[in-house]
C-alpha cells in the first residue's frame, strides 16, 4: 500500500487500513518504546496508549513534514519519555542499557527472527565507544540530545556528530541484520 | 551554503529523532525542498530508523493488539459513526503561536511566582511595622509615666530645696514589730508642712494602714495615712506646728482617732 493510501484510510478511520497499519509498523513501534522501557507490561501499556493516540490524531499528521513512520515513532518515543519521568515509573521500573536490551532480546526467543547476517547485538558492537555511548542515551535511556550534551559535559556540536556518526553506522550496516 | 556541511552536521538525524524546535524543523523541510542531496540524506535517515526499528526488538504480545482494537472499536470507530452525521473534524495545523503562546505562559509563570514572593515579603513587613507600632505605643506610654513621676519628683525637690525643713528619722529599732523599719519626716515648722520619706517599712494586711502621729503638747494628732509601697519618695502629710515627736502605728484601715501604742512601729523626736 502506498503512504498517501494509507494516509487517506487512516484518515477516514477505516478498520482495515488501522489493520495494515498495525501489521506494518507495531514491531518497529513497539522497539521504539521497549528500549526506553524495560519492563514488558509497562512498555506495552505505554504502546497501547501511544497507537490509540497515532490513530485518533491522525488529522495532525501533515506528510510534507517527514514520514508517517517518523511521526508515529516520534509519538512513541515521547510517550515513553514520558513515562520514565512519571512518578510512578522512578518507583516500578528503570531504563534500559544496550546490554539488558540485547539480553533481553536473546531471552525473548526473538533471536530467531534474526535468520542471517550479523545481528542487533553485533552491529551495536561496530559502533565506536563513544558513538555507542550516545546511541545508549538516546534510543535506550531517552534523553535528548541537549540533555546528553548538558549531563556530560559534552559539546553540543560533539554530540550530534556523534549521533549521526553512530546513525550511520547503524545505516551501512543494515543490510547486513 | 555548503550543502555537504549541513548534511554533516547532524541536524537531520534529529529532525528524524523528533528533537528539533519548530523553527529548526521548518528549516530542515526548506533545505530538503531546494537540495535534493538533502532530501535524499532524510529519506535514507528515515528508512534506517524504521529498518533499524524493525527488526532489533521483539513483537508486542498479541494480548496488546487485541487490547488496542478494543480501545479503537471503542473509541474511534464509535466515533466515526457519530461524526458521519455531523460534519468532519476540523484539521487544526501546527499553530506558529505556540511558541509566543509558550513564552507568554513562561512569563506569566515568572510574573506569578515574583508576585507571591513580593506579597509574601508584603506580609511580612507588614506584620513587623504592626509590632513596631505596637512597641512604639507602649513606649509612649512608658515615657508619659516617667514625665508624670518626674514633674512630681521635680516639684517635691523644688518644695524640699525652698522649705525650711528639718528631718527628723524615725526608727523601729526599740519595738518588736518593726525592728529595720526607717522612715524619715521632713518638717518645715515655719510653713507647718509635713514630708515623709519610706525608707524601709514592711507591707501589711489590706484591713490595716500604717498611720503617722504628731506627738505635741496636746497629745497625738492623726496626720495621715502612710503607703508603705512607695518607697523613697515623698508622701505629703497634713499640716503640723506643733510637734516633739512624730510615730507611726498600725491601725484599723482608714486610721484611729487616738494612736494604738501596741502597735508602735517607729517613732522619732525632734532635735
Amino acid at each position: 500500500m502506498e503512504e498517501e493510501q494509507l494516509i487517506a484510510g487512516l484518515r477516514s478511520r477505516d478498520r482495515k487500513t488501522i489493520e495494515y497499519l498495525y501489521e506494518k509498523y507495531s514491531r518497529a513501534l513497539f522497539a521504539v518504546i521497549s528500549r526506553i522501557i524495560q519492563d514488558k507490561d509497562i512498555a506495552e501499556e505505554v504502546f497501547h496508549d501511544a497507537f490509540v493516540k497515532i490513530t485518533k490524531n491522525m488529522e495532525r499528521y501533515d506528510a510534507s513534514k517527514g514520514r508517517l513512520y517518523t511521526w508515529m515513532a516520534n509519538i512513541c518515543r515521547n510517550a515513553a519519555i514520558d513515562k520514565t519521568r512519571s512518578k510512578e515509573f522512578s518507583n516500578a521500573g528503570k531504563t534500559n542499557s544496550i546490554d539488558d536490551y540485547v539480553y533481553g532480546m536473546a531471552s525473548e526467543s526473538g533471536t530467531s527472527e534474526i535468520v542471517d547476517g550479523i545481528g542487533v547485538s553485533e552491529l551495536l558492537d561496530r559502533l565506536s565507544e563513544e558513538q555507542r555511548f550516545v546511541i545508549e542515551c538516546i534510543y535506550f535511556k531517552g534523553f535528548t540530545h541537549s540533555e546528553i550534551a548538558e549531563e556530560f559535559d559534552i559539546p553540543l556540536g560533539t554530540v550530534k556528530s556523534r549521533i549521526r556518526a553512530g546513525i550511520n553506522v547503524l545505516k551501512k550496516n543494515l543490510e547486513k541484520i | 551554503m555548503d550543502i555537504q556541511a549541513y548534511i554533516s552536521s547532524g541536524k537531520l538525524e534529529l529532525f528524524v529523532l523528533g528533537e528539533l524546535s519548530e523553527r529548526e524543523r521548518e528549516e530542515v523541510l526548506e533545505m530538503a525542498k531546494k537540495h535534493p542531496q538533502v532530501k535524499k540524506e532524510l529519506e535514507e535517515i528515515e528508512t534506517a530508523m524504521f529498518a533499524f526499528d524493525n527488526q532489533s526488538g521483539p513483537k508486542p504480545s498479541s494480548a496488546v493488539k487485541a487490547k488496542i482494537f478494543e480501545t479503537l472499536d471503542n473509541e474511534v470507530f464509535e466515533e466515526k459513526i457519530d461524526k458521519k452525521k455531523n460534519t468532519t473534524t476540523p484539521v487544526v495545523p501546527l499553530q506558529p503561536w505556540k511558541t509566543y503562546a509558550a513564552a507568554a505562559s513562561i512569563v506569566a509563570l515568572i510574573a506569578s511566582v515574583l508576585a507571591i514572593y513580593f506579597a509574601s515579603r508584603y506580609y511580612q513587613v507588614d506584620s513587623r511595622l504592626t509590632a513596631l507600632i505596637q512597641d512604639q505605643a507602649v513606649m509612649a506610654e512608658e515615657v508619659d509615666q516617667y514625665k508624670v513621676r518626674f514633674q512630681e519628683a521635680d516639684a517635691q525637690l523644688e518644695t524640699l530645696l525652698a522649705g525650711d525643713f528639718d528631718r527628723i528619722p524615725m526608727t523601729g529599732e526599740g519595738f518588736e514589730i518593726q525592728q529595720d523599719a526607717r522612715v524619715d519626716v521632713f518638717w518645715d515648722k515655719n510653713k507647718q508642712e509635713v514630708w515623709i520619706s519610706v525608707n524601709n517599712l514592711s507591707s501589711i494586711d489590706e484591713d490595716k494602714d500604717y498611720q503617722l502621729w504628731a506627738i505635741g503638747e496636746d497629745g497625738p494628732l492623726g496626720i495621715g495615712l502612710v503607703s508603705a509601697g512607695e518607697k523613697l519618695s515623698l508622701q505629703q502629710m497634713k499640716a503640723v506646728s506643733d510637734a516633739g515627736a512624730f510615730a507611726i502605728t498600725i491601725e484599723p484601715k482608714g486610721g484611729s482617732e487616738s494612736p494604738t501604742l501596741e502597735n508602735l512601729v517607729v517613732i522619732g523626736e525632734v532635735a
